[in-house]
């Protein structure tokens, strides 16, 4: 019996030693912060370290065995038993995950790992395992599958595609969308770095390059270039990103966006032609354009009006930075325009006169559209043509006209007189020559009586034959057999104004139409009354000249008078006439003006008078004088109020148009 | 005076073929009247003739196309221009061409009987 007593010392010290090793375990395992558990082959819950207890909130006693099952999430119970019986067949390590509760009522996820234990004989005698809290991680990879699909969206609304390309390794894999950026069916892509190079445009290569340098500098990644699909188009795609280079420099990663722009590179293409198109047919034809904002006074010019106006094309421009270029003689019209366009709002045409400041004259001729823009604020739009040349060689054409009309006049007068003393001088040298014969006869001795009465005979017939040519030149220039129609002096003052706008413009006059709309109409030849219009016109002209302080402005007005015969007027605002010197004026060869012959009026006057009518001159109240005429209309008849040149003809209302 | 040299006048207007003969009598002259340049080169007078009172303007031949016509021919017959038209650069170009004088209607007596002797002279 001695030997029983160091055998239960050794035994009690052992069991000791045990006790206090499998205490320094527990300890061990109870404060690892992790869940720690073991479970029988057959799934029971063994054991339970203290973080799992503390956890679920429940003692030892309430999880062993199956009471462990409680604390799995309801949604999540079904798969756990599956999982677990799954893996304990396969007496594999395995893992999964679960949502268990804790204390406090809160579900956190949780990823198990069993590892399988076995004793000598390789047979499976339990199962250790632990839980490891994933619930931030899960919550984060929630977060990023929502914010993945979020980015998805987003591309796809974008038409932007998401890449993170590894450039340096051999395979990238694309998405189907990025394939077809490049046309490409999906799963075409080899993902190779020299595949992608030769989907490239080879002209926009260097731009590539460009960028992936620029890239090197500043990480960032902007590059817009067209690539070549395998039908052989060619599209426009632009790519934002960054880019990562390794140690050497060499790219390594580029992730960014990459969108296909081919819509809207094409719409930029189409805008730029058309701007280039715009510019260059202004340009060639002279035409400049502007809008204004009359409101704000906001003006916009386009850079061919710049250069019509000869001012930089930068400079902001205001009505003032126009006025100072405008024409001192157009200034007050331009001030009526403008005051007319913002009051009214409707179209509007003007003509108008640049002074530049090398004193050289442009002519300018502007037509201006009201519109409203989206706030409902009135903005013009306006076309402005420079016609200077075409005015210029118009009026140079007039000029010529003109001088071609008085060198007509002069050579016929001319020819008018070469003619009549070719005429008289005959006969007058006869008579001459006959009387000096006949005075030598009747000296003679004894006096030649016989032959004096000859002389005297054929003196008288000479004097009669000069009487002869006179009448007969007289008739000539009256023309007693002119033409008789029917005339409406209307339509017939508007063709002769038509016909001298240009020369009316020149001379800076204004027109006035106040045409009556049931005027008769007349008998007539219409073009020696379009000529006697036409000379009262230009002597109204004329008469105006001088003058700078107020409009030079001409009203033309047609009515029946008093006793029913129609009348024609011509008023001028020019200096007038001493009234002794009024009716002078009719006479032949009369003028009071420096060159030029005041023929006109006394023909004027001969050729009413052949129409039964009469032409006289009256002062006007406020300066200058009227001419006037008055003839027989045919009774019963109207003459119509039609328009010509834009000018409309009203009532008997003045249409002030700029004309 | 009868016969006095013959002074030959060739003029288109009646009045003056009329009235010009009579009064170059009264001044002793004979005289001719001939309607056209043409009359005047195909009549017998021609080679009598010692003065040529010519019209300048005629229908057909003219005036100076006569005087260049008489030049050809080498007739010397001093001639004394008469015209209707009062222009001034007639009369120098007409006595450069070998004109007496060139005269213009209506002309007085005076000047007619100064021309015709200055013709006269030349002969």
């Amino acid at each position: 019996m001695s030997t029983s007593l160091k055998e239960q010392a050794k035994r009690a010290s052992s069991e000791q030693a045990l006790t206090s090793s499998e205490c320094e375990l527990k300890l061990t395992v109870d404060t690892i912060p992790a869940m720690a558990w073991s479970a029988r082959p057959d799934g029971s819950g063994e054991f339970f370290n203290q973080h799992y207890l503390d956890y679920v909130g429940l003692s030892l006693e309430q999880v062993r065995d199956w009471g462990w099952t409680a604390a799995l999430h309801p949604d999540d119970r079904d798969d756990l038993v599956l999982t677990w019986q799954r893996i304990r067949t396969s007496e594999q390590l395995g893992e999964g995950e679960v949502r268990l509760r804790r204390h406090d009522g809160e579900y956190r996820w949780f990823l198990f790992r069993a590892s399988p234990v076995r004793d000598e004989s390789g047979r499976l005698v339990k199962w250790y395992g632990i839980n490891i809290d994933i619930t931030e991680r899960k919550l984060a990879l929630e977060c990023l599958q929502s914010n993945q699909e979020l980015l998805d969206l987003a591309q796809k609304s974008a038409g932007a595609m998401a890449f993170d390309w590894y450039i340096q390794q051999e395979i990238n894999s694309w998405s189907p969308e990025q394939e077809a950026l490049f046309g490409l069916a999906p799963g075409t892509f080899d993902g190779t770095y020299k595949t992608w190079k030769k989907m490239m445009y080879a002209p926009d290569w260097p731009t590539v390059v460009d960028a992936i340098r620029h890239a090197h500098d500043t990480g960032k990644v902007t590059a817009e270039y067209r690539v070549v699909w395998p039908d052989g188009s060619l599209h426009w795609l632009s790519t934002n990103g960054r880019m990562f280079f390794d140690e050497a420099g060499e790219p390594l990663r580029m992730v960014g966006f990459t969108s296909d722009v081919t819509r809207r590179k094409n719409v930029e293409e189409e805008l730029r032609r058309s701007e280039a198109f715009l510019t260059q047919a202004q340009h060639l034809s002279r035409t400049g354009s502007f809008s204004w904002r009359v409101a704000a006074d906001e003006i916009t010019w386009s850079e061919q009006l710049y250069r019509i106006y000869e001012l930089e094309p930068d400079l902001p421009v205001t009505l003032e930075l126009i006025r100072t270029r405008v024409h001192p003689e157009d200034v007050t019209l331009y001030e009526k325009m403008l005051t007319q366009a913002r009051n009214g709002s409707d179209d509007f045409e003007w003509q108008y006169r640049l002074l530049m400041p090398d004193h050289s004259i442009k002519y300018l001729h502007a037509v201006a559209r009201a519109t409203r823009d989206q706030s409902g604020q009135l903005e013009y739009i306006a076309a402005v043509q420079d016609v200077t040349s075409r005015r210029l060689s118009q009026e140079a054409l007039d000029k010529a006209r003109l001088e071609l009309a008085h060198v007509a006049r002069v050579m016929s007068l001319g020819a008018l007189t070469a003619s009549i003393a070719h005429e008289v001088n005959q006969p007058l040298s006869g008579i001459i020559t006959n009387a000096n014969t006949c005075r030598r006869m009747l000296e003679a001795d004894p006096p030649n009586v016989d032959g004096a009465r000859e002389t005297v005979r054929r003196t008288i017939r000479d004097g009669h034959r000069a009487a002869d040519v006179i009448t007969r030149l007289r008739a000539l220039f009256s023309k007693k057999d002119a033409a008789a129609e029917l005339v409406d002096l209307n339509d017939a003052t508007l063709e002769v104004i038509a016909l001298s706008r240009c020369e009316l413009e020149g001379s800076g006059v204004i027109p006035q139409m106040e045409l009556a709309e049931d005027l008769p109409l007349v008998t007539g030849d219409r073009v020696q009354l379009q000529q006697v219009i036409l000379n009262l016109l230009r002597n109204a002209s004329d008469a105006m000249n001088g003058v700078q302080d107020r409009p030079r402005q001409v009203t033309i007005r047609t009515d029946r008078d008093e006793s029913d015969q129609v009348r024609l007027s011509v008023k001028d605002a020019g200096t007038g006439f001493e009234p002794e010197n009024l009716n002078k004026l009719f006479e032949a060869f009369y003028t009071t003006k420096s060159e030029g012959m005041g023929i006109g009026l006394s023909v004027s006057r001969s050729i009413i008078e052949n129409h039964r009518g009469r032409l006289w001159a009256t002062p006007n109240d406020g300066g200058g004088t009227t001419f006037s005429f008055s003839i027989p209309g045919v009774e019963g008849s109207v003459a119509g109020a039609e328009s010509r040149d834009g000018i409309a003809v009203k009532d008997q209302k003045p249409t002030a148009r700029s004309v | 005076m009868v016969n006095g040299p013959l002074i030959s006048v060739v003029d288109d207007d009646e009045s003056v073929r009329e009235s010009l003969p009579d009064l170059l009598k009264e001044f002793g002259f004979s005289a001719r009247a001939f309607s056209s340049a043409e009359e005047f080169l195909t009549s017998r007078y021609l080679s009598e003739t010692k003065c040529l009172i010519l019209d300048v303007a005629m229908p057909g031949l003219s005036g100076p196309d006569l005087q260049q016509e008489l030049k050809r021919r080498q007739q010397d017959i001093p001639i004394v221009f008469i015209t209707a038209h009062h222009d001034e650069h007639v009369r120098p170009r007409l006595i450069e061409q070998g004109a007496v004088e060139c005269l213009f209607k209506p002309f007085s007596d005076s000047d007619l009987l100064e021309a015709l002797n200055s013709a006269l002279r030349q002969s």
